[in-house]
């Protein structure tokens, strides 16, 4: 049975068809959105045009097709959103134009529809990228016209048409890197093809599935993006509230003892209670699952109801987190040269993070971290070569065990302060040796001068300093040499006497027990007498100590 | 007028130039701009589409202590939702001097300078 042309009411279907579809998955498209903006809001924006363009067409009573694809059109233009949704406007523009006053179409003119499409969102835009969007609705245009000589069947060519968006969405990572390095296909290609294929469905007429369900491929492909974009979002390890990503396979068709009938509604909104970054799919026979949570077991429990486990996984993220933050894009390289900085507060993390630290240990304040653990964060950088720095004067001892044990080089820089570290920093060359790094790097120590502010848990005296409990001391490069019972007047006092004729930055770290307010006032406090200083204030979030200071 | 941002090392200077090209090629990459308009229109005219060495005089930057104001001065395609385009434009001309420059931005305003009819 051979269809030769699409009535209103078919086009109607096609219009229905294809919305239910693309709502459907909207989520979906979002979780691959990485290009032009990675914001994740693609399948939304495609969401709420081709709504807006559907209710438009349900509002109008005409039995010509040209008529409908005309309110298709206005109401996508009117509903456009996003770069996707102005794209598919103007798309659909071209099909409108190229259907003026046809109450029906055959193969041909479907054909010449797409094709008109196509060639209208081509001219508004400068520069068209490839592997987007318009790649596949040309490519798919391109099958349905080649189609089109061959047969004057409309489900053919409408089928042609889909068959090209899907071959062309595959290829989106070869013609765009950015699709590549993370693991997906383009997200407003694949929005498109939803769309083509609900005009596919609502053209064959059959009671299509009420949910489009990924395969393994997809499914993939969404962990793939919804990984990167938790690394994108620059969360530090210690921020990963649920650690294990958990993935399970349950089939469906095994038989248990109470084995419980599945509803997929039920189990997503049960495993959401369980943890974060949920995927969960299924069809007869079997159901794939993947949580973020902190407690695996109760996945695999409340999944083992239902049917047999398959394949189970289990990665702990907080490991993995430094190897996905270096295999982002920001380092497409694995690094050959790697540098571990031991710190703690975020805020530190983060400075020498920005100054090309790969790998943090946290400690060096309160708990100073084991020969092991610097052993651990030197093989698990995967780097040929590196350098150390202990920023702290009790750490540089197993620093050193560490690098004589180490199968790579590894240098160390005696950092004994946060302050120094960070300088030290600044001479870090990766393409010199470890040696000359350590050379380059241990010289400009003496040009920083290092304070830090912590509060005082005893009476006693040091250094003629009368130090009483609960005041502020004031330590420079490790001597106590100022006590107050006032925070900011004992910061300013001490970073008096670290001065010199020579000092021209001040860099100031607010820690967990202070605030921005109080490092404000010590900036105050000093331009008073000094204008010719330059103040950097940053939130460190340090323990213990409520200010680290480094004058340069 | 640059934007200057201060590290331990010393001063980054980013020139009004270097900005105006970024802005200007993601205003560009949007779907929907069909060029970048001069600023100066009565000097320049309001139709005049800026080649890619011009996208300076289409550009207006405004920067306070490592924040910036754009304005961006394009040309949409006729028959395209023009609020939309705008909005886009914003978005990734934001997105774009974050991740290449490192810069805040604190307001992106886009001026519509003319609407181009695209043959059909």
């Amino acid at each position: 049975m051979v269809l030769k042309e699409i009535d209103s009411n078919k086009f109607r279907d096609m219009v229905r068809v294809a919305t239910h579809r693309m709502g459907r998955n909207a989520e979906f498209v979002n979780s691959l959105n990485v290009f032009p903006v990675p914001d994740g809001d693609t399948g939304t924006n495609m969401n709420l045009t081709i709504e807006s363009g559907a209710k438009a067409v349900a509002q109008n009573t005409s039995t010509s097709v040209g008529d409908l694809t005309e309110s298709l059109a206005k109401g996508m233009l009117m509903g456009a959103r996003g770069n996707s949704g102005v794209i598919s406007s103007q798309l659909f523009r071209g099909i409108y134009k190229a259907t003026q006053g046809m109450k029906t179409l055959n193969a041909q003119e479907l054909a010449n529809a797409f094709s008109n499409g196509v060639a209208t969102a081509y001219k508004a835009v400068m520069k068209p990228v490839e592997g987007t969007i318009l790649t596949v609705a040309r490519v798919a245009a391109q099958e349905g016209a080649n189609k089109a000589n061959e047969t004057d069947d409309v489900e053919e060519v409408m089928e042609a048409i889909v068959n090209g968006a899907k071959k062309s969405l595959k290829t989106t990572p070869d013609l765009l890197p950015v699709l590549k390095q993370v693991g997906v296909v383009d997200s407003g290609g694949q929005g498109l093809l939803f769309i083509y294929e609900g005009f596919l469905e609502g053209i064959l007429g059959e009671n299509f599935a009420d949910r489009y369900q990924p395969d393994e491929g997809e499914m993939d492909e969404m962990i793939n993006a919804m990984h990167h974009q938790s690394v994108q979002t620059q969360l530090s390890t210690q921020d990963i509230k649920n650690g294990y990503c958990t993935e399970i396979m349950v089939d469906l068709t095994a038989d248990i003892p109470d084995k419980k009938p599945f509803n997929l509604e039920e189990f997503r909104n049960h495993l959401s209670e369980l943890g974060d970054s949920l995927l969960a799919v299924s069809d007869d026979e079997v159901a794939k699952v993947h949580v973020h949570t902190e407690h695996p077991g109760d996945v695999f429990l409340y999944g083992s109801q239902f049917g047999q486990l398959g394949k189970i996984k289990i990665d702990n993220m907080r490991i993995q987190h430094e190897t996905i933050v270096n295999d982002s894009d920001e380092q497409q390289e694995s690094v050959d040269f790697a540098v571990i900085a031991v710190a703690s507060g975020n805020g530190i993390r983060k400075l020498f993070e920005s100054e090309g630290v790969n790998r943090i240990i946290s400690g060096g304040q309160t708990m100073n971290p084991s020969t092991q653990d610097i052993i651990d964060a030197i093989k698990k950088s995967g780097a040929q070569k590196a350098i150390v720095l202990p920023n702290n004067g009790n750490i540089v001892m197993a620093a050193k065990q560490a690098a004589e044990v180490s199968d790579i080089p590894v240098g160390i820089v005696p950092t004994k302060t946060i302050s120094q570290g960070l300088t030290a920093m600044l001479s870090f060359d990766p393409d010199l040796s470890v040696e000359e790094n350590v050379d380059s790097m241990t010289e400009d120590l003496d040009t920083v001068v290092s304070g830090e502010v912590t509060q005082a848990n005893r009476d006693t005296t040091i250094n003629d300093v009368e130090v009483h409990a609960n005041d502020y001391l004031g330590i420079i490069d490790g001597d106590i040499e100022v006590d107050n019972p006032d925070l900011v007047t004992a910061t300013i006092n001490m970073i008096e006497k670290m001065l010199d004729e020579d000092s021209e930055i001040i860099t100031i770290m607010f820690g967990r027990d202070s605030n921005k307010k109080q490092a404000e006032q010590v900036v105050a406090g000093l331009q008073a007498n000094h204008d010719d200083l330059e103040f950097e204030v940053h939130d460190g979030g340090q323990p213990v100590y409520n200010f680290l200071v480094s004058v340069e | 007028m640059a934007v200057k941002i201060k590290t331990k090392n010393g001063l980054i200077d980013i020139s009004n130039g270097v900005i105006a090209t970024v802005v200007g090629n993601a205003a560009t990459s949007n779907y929907g701009v069909v060029g970048m308009a001069s600023k100066n229109a009565i000097r320049d005219g309001v139709d005049v589409i800026l080649n890619r060495a011009n996208y300076k005089r289409g550009v207006v930057v405004k920067s306070e202590d490592n924040e910036i104001t754009v304005d961006v001065y394009i040309i949409v395609g006729y028959g395209l939702k023009i609020s939309e385009v705008s909005r886009n434009v914003q978005d990734s001309v934001k997105f774009s001097l974050k991740n290449q420059l490192g810069i805040d931005t604190r307001a992106v305003n886009v001026i519509v300078q003319s609407v181009k009819v695209l043959d059909e």
